[in-house]
């Protein structure tokens, strides 16, 4: 079984977002890039299943759609125990456009289980899974939560309203994946880092689509204000700030 | 002639199987990785005098340790009898050190009052092991064989003593009977000998010569015992203490080969690209099973005598989680017993299938030590538990990255964003938002802004991780940066330019992370000619003062209580005494000032000098027990036991009385502030930092 894990290359959840262009661009200045954490999780469960060998795994490639700088991102994920990389040369415009990329090189290499995570940290469109499959013509199953290799097939579960289900799909086929799919991120070992500088990392020229999306502008959500304490003897005073100022009650 | 042949050929057979022993010994020594060079040589004699021959670290337990170290001088009192004996028994002369004189006098006269007491006080300890359950001499690494070698080994002894009390009273006898009698050499056994009043003179003389044979064969036989034995350390421990690592306890191994990688990895120009095809194999990181471990590890466990005392010591073990720092050491001499044949017939390639990892040690052991260092402070013969358990460590994280989740997040974090904890850099400074003194604002200066003004500041403030980012702490980082306004010291913090110094991800086993943080903040420390570094985090002062040097950061460096210690003696600060004045205060020492440093009197002189009344907890200085937050603890769930370290350290402060527990530390900070709100006694006691009790006395 060839399996590709999709990754979003995406700010550290502690960077200060700003914007460039009068709001119209992230400012990617001093942002540190992590593996979108969806997609971390979808790579350890695909690890821990090769290292299982209760299933086939002969290969995991990850790819991911961006430019140079989205190449450590990449060679984390060779660290943390992938066997291939591709990048495709373009950056991510939008879910389509993302989608359709790995679509062409999914095409290409054959794989058999295509996992993405359920959305990304930066822009969340949660979109690029099920587009991907559509694209594919792939069957696909959404917020699986669960990958298990029952006799050498795998089964997975998906959390639905008040319990759970277990679906079995014909391969190859896209996975998109919520947290839970596997417990902790892997991080990557010295010993992978090292390993890892060994691995083929291929860098694909983009194919025909430059996406669907115009950003017309960004803003930040308003700062939060700043806490008000209200004496315990003045209970009237909260009920009036609750009830006319904050209008929740 | 026939009593000399005998003798001849009973100890060549022992010499011969010593030496076999010996030679097995030095080809396992040869399967171990190098740990350190001796140099040193005076200091290590010194060492040896103090801690071995001293027993200076044995009698920090008075009674028993006086117990052991009247056996150990006895022995070696007793010890050149013993060489006469074998001159004796080779030449056929009787005697033959007489030639000695006085000093000969003195050293069997000695010896016999040192073998009748040895008698007694073997009989104590073999009472002690046999009848009174110590806590030290149980815990499930200790077998039932343990237990009889112990036994046995006390019984020979015993045997031996009894024997040269034998020897001396018939040989007093004889000499009584021919007239020749020196009472002055036998002070004990001349009274003793009273018992063979009745014997006739070829009786004693059968006396002697069974006494003397039975002792001399004794000594042969023990000889030969011991290195199987885990008496062995009779031989063992001098050697030991001789070979100790001189460095401070506090300071880690530098790993050479994660450095080259480290500095690969930092290269823009080759961090990605494939390594040369010829370039060497890089060797394993850490230890996995025993081939890894150093000499000097393999040489503590031959000298361990499992005694016991690091563990009854160790804060993981009183609360009751796996981690036993004996069984560690145990593990390593029985893993190479076991695979060590393997390795000298078929090569380091050799496998049984087993490891030292996992096999003997459990990663739960391993996880629950705070490198706080109390066993290897405690051990009487400077084993070091703390640095193998690390080294332990380094291997389940560099070559598997198997840590606890936890510990893996906040090595991501460091990576990511400069600091255990999940905040921006760009926030590094907020802790100092608003600050004032007595109504006028503080300006921070921060170093790139004095360089950029063309001046250099003669202090650089390291205000670490905790102190920007932890709620509690922040507040020591504002009461001593009033104080350094006070004084109009010369200083400026990096501000955003701060990041981990890599010390917590050093002791959980991420020696790359840690070096690559180092390095980092050498450069930075370097861009701005930094020579000076005063901080508040003992584990900064620590991992500045003793690591950074091995990878070429040579800085002075002075923790805040040191530096306020300096302040006070010199009168530029005059706290006020009295301003505590009812209130008593007991003072938790830092594991990273203390025993890692031997930093003990700074914080008291501090304390002395803001408090008029100080109550000493029962564990203190370098018997104080950890908070339980070191060595990565401060950010993962404990590991399986009865109660929380912090809960223990907690209830020794609050045993003092005191109002006031004062500390230096930001994880034994956090962890005692826990502590007293587990009690429910956060309206009667209070944790302060020395820093905050200064600030106040002064009223800053």
């Amino acid at each position: 079984m060839k399996i590709l894990v999709c990754l979003g290359n995406v700010p550290d959840t502690t960077t200060k977002i700003k914007f460039s262009g009068e709001g119209t661009k992230l400012d990617k200045t001093g942002v540190q890039w992590i593996i979108n954490p969806w997609d971390e999780l979808a790579l350890t469960r695909a690890i821990e299943l090769k290292e299982s060998g209760q299933v086939p795994v002969e290969v995991i490639s990850v790819l991911t759609v961006g430019g140079t700088d989205a190449e450590p991102t990449i060679r984390k994920a060779l660290a943390i125990g992938a066997d291939s990389g591709y990048r495709v040369d373009a950056d991510p415009a939008d879910s389509y456009q993302v989608a359709f990329q790995i679509s062409e090189i999914a095409r290409q290499e054959q794989f058999d289980l295509i996992l993405c995570g359920i959305e990304s940290s930066d822009y969340n469109g949660a979109a690029t899974g099920s587009m991907l499959a559509e694209i594919l013509d792939y069957p696909s199953l959404s917020a699986v939560s669960g990958i298990h290799p029952v006799n050498g097939h795998l089964e997975y579960t998906r959390d639905i309203d008040g319990g759970r289900e277990t679906v079995t799909l014909d391969l190859p086929a896209v996975l998109i994946v919520q947290k839970g799919i596997a417990k902790e991120p892997r991080i990557p070992a010295m010993r992978g880092i090292m390993m890892a500088r060994q691995k083929p990392l291929t860098v694909k020229e983009p194919g025909p689509s430059a996406g669907y999306t115009e950003m017309i502008s960004f803003e930040l959500p308003a700062p939060k204000p700043s806490c008000r304490k209200i004496d315990p003897d003045n209970v009237r005073e909260l009920v009036n700030l609750l009830q006319n100022e904050a209008k929740v009650l | 002639m026939i009593k000399q042949i005998v003798f001849a050929l009973t100890l060549l057979a022992t010499v011969g199987v010593f030496t076999y022993t010996v030679l097995r010994l030095a080809a396992l020594f040869k399967l171990t990785q190098k740990a350190f060079p001796v140099r040193d040589i005076g200091r290590r004699l010194a060492l040896t005098l103090k801690v071995a021959i001293g027993q200076t670290k044995i009698l920090r337990q008075p009674g028993i340790g006086l117990m052991h170290a009247l056996v150990f001088w006895g022995f070696c009192v007793i010890l050149i009898g013993s060489l006469e004996m074998v001159t004796d028994g080779l030449t056929g002369h009787e005697r033959s050190f007489r030639f000695l004189g006085s000093a000969y006098n003195l050293i069997i006269a000695s010896g016999d009052i040192f073998g009748f007491l040895i008698v007694f006080l073997i009989l104590a300890f073999l009472g002690r092991r046999l009848f009174l359950k110590v806590a030290r001499f149980q815990g499930p690494e200790l077998t039932h064989r343990n237990h009889v070698d112990a036994t046995v080994a006390l019984s020979l002894i015993l045997i031996l003593m009894v024997s040269l009390l034998g020897i001396n009273m018939f040989y007093f006898r004889m000499t009584e009977l021919a007239g020749t009698a020196e009472p002055g050499l036998f002070p004990v056994s001349r009274h003793l000998s009273a018992i063979l009043g009745s014997l006739s003179s070829s009786q004693v003389q059968i006396g002697h010569e069974v006494s003397w044979w039975t002792h001399i064969l004794l000594i042969f036989v023990f000889a030969n015992y011991l290195p199987y034995s885990k008496h062995f350390h009779v031989f063992m421990s001098i050697p030991n203490v001789f070979l100790s690592n001189l460095d401070p306890l506090g300071k880690l191994k530098t790993m050479d080969h994660v450095t080259t990688e480290v500095k690969l990895m930092m290269d823009p120009q080759v961090a990605f690209s494939a390594p040369a095809a010829n370039a060497p194999p890089v060797p394993r990181f850490g230890v996995l099973d025993v081939e890894d471990v150093s000499w000097k590890n393999f040489m503590d466990s031959l000298a361990c005598t499992q005694c016991g005392r690091c563990t009854s010591v160790c804060p993981a073990n009183i609360t009751g989680k796996k981690l036993s720092p004996r069984k560690i050491i145990m593990d390593v001499r029985a893993r190479m017993n076991e695979k060590g044949s393997g390795l000298r017939s078929s090569g380091s390639s050799f496998s049984d299938g087993k490891t030292l990892l996992r096999d003997y040690i459990t990663p739960e052991e391993l996880w629950a030590c705070t490198t706080c260092n109390a066993c290897a402070q405690e051990c009487p013969i400077n084993i070091n538990h703390p640095s193998l358990i690390v080294d332990l460590r380094r291997f389940i994280v560099m070559e598997e990255s198997g840590a606890p989740g936890e510990l893996n997040a906040i090595f991501s974090n460091i990576e990511n964003n400069g600091a255990p904890w999940q905040f921006n850099m760009q926030d590094r400074m907020k802790w100092a938002d608003g600050l004032e003194s007595a109504g006028q604002p503080i300006s921070l200066p921060v170093m790139a802004d004095l360089a950029a003004a063309g001046k250099k500041p003669e202090y650089l403030f390291w205000v670490g991780s905790a102190g920007a980012f932890d709620d509690r702490y922040k507040q020591v980082s504002r009461a001593f940066i009033k104080i350094l306004n006070f004084l109009g010291v010369d200083y400026a913090v990096l501000g955003t330019e701060e990041s981990s110094t890599g010390d917590v991800a050093r002791r959980a086993g991420n020696e790359m992370l840690y070096q690559m943080q180092a390095l980092m903040n050498i450069e930075v420390f370097k861009g701005y000619g930094i020579t000076k570094i005063i901080t508040c985090d003992p584990h900064a002062f620590n991992t500045f003062s003793n690591e950074y040097p091995d990878l070429g950061g040579q800085y002075e460096i002075f923790h805040h209580t040191q530096f306020l210690r300096e302040m006070i003696k010199s009168g530029r600060l005059t706290p006020d005494k009295t301003f505590f004045n009812g209130k008593d205060v007991t003072f938790h020492d830092p594991c990273y000032l203390g025993r890692a440093n031997g930093e003990y009197k700074a914080p008291r002189e501090v304390l002395g000098a803001v408090a008029s009344s100080v109550k000493e907890m029962n564990r203190n200085r370098s018997f104080a027990l950890c908070c339980g937050a070191g060595g990565g603890q401060m950010f993962k769930e404990a590991e399986k036991g009865n109660r929380e370290v912090f809960m223990e350290r907690t209830d020794d402060a609050l045993e003092t009385g005191a109002a006031i527990i004062a500390t230096a530390c930001p994880y034994c900070m956090v962890m005692l502030t826990d502590g007293i709100k587990y009690n429910n006694k956060e309206d009667e006691v209070k944790v302060l930092d020395l820093a905050e009790m200064v600030a106040r006395s002064l009223e800053l």
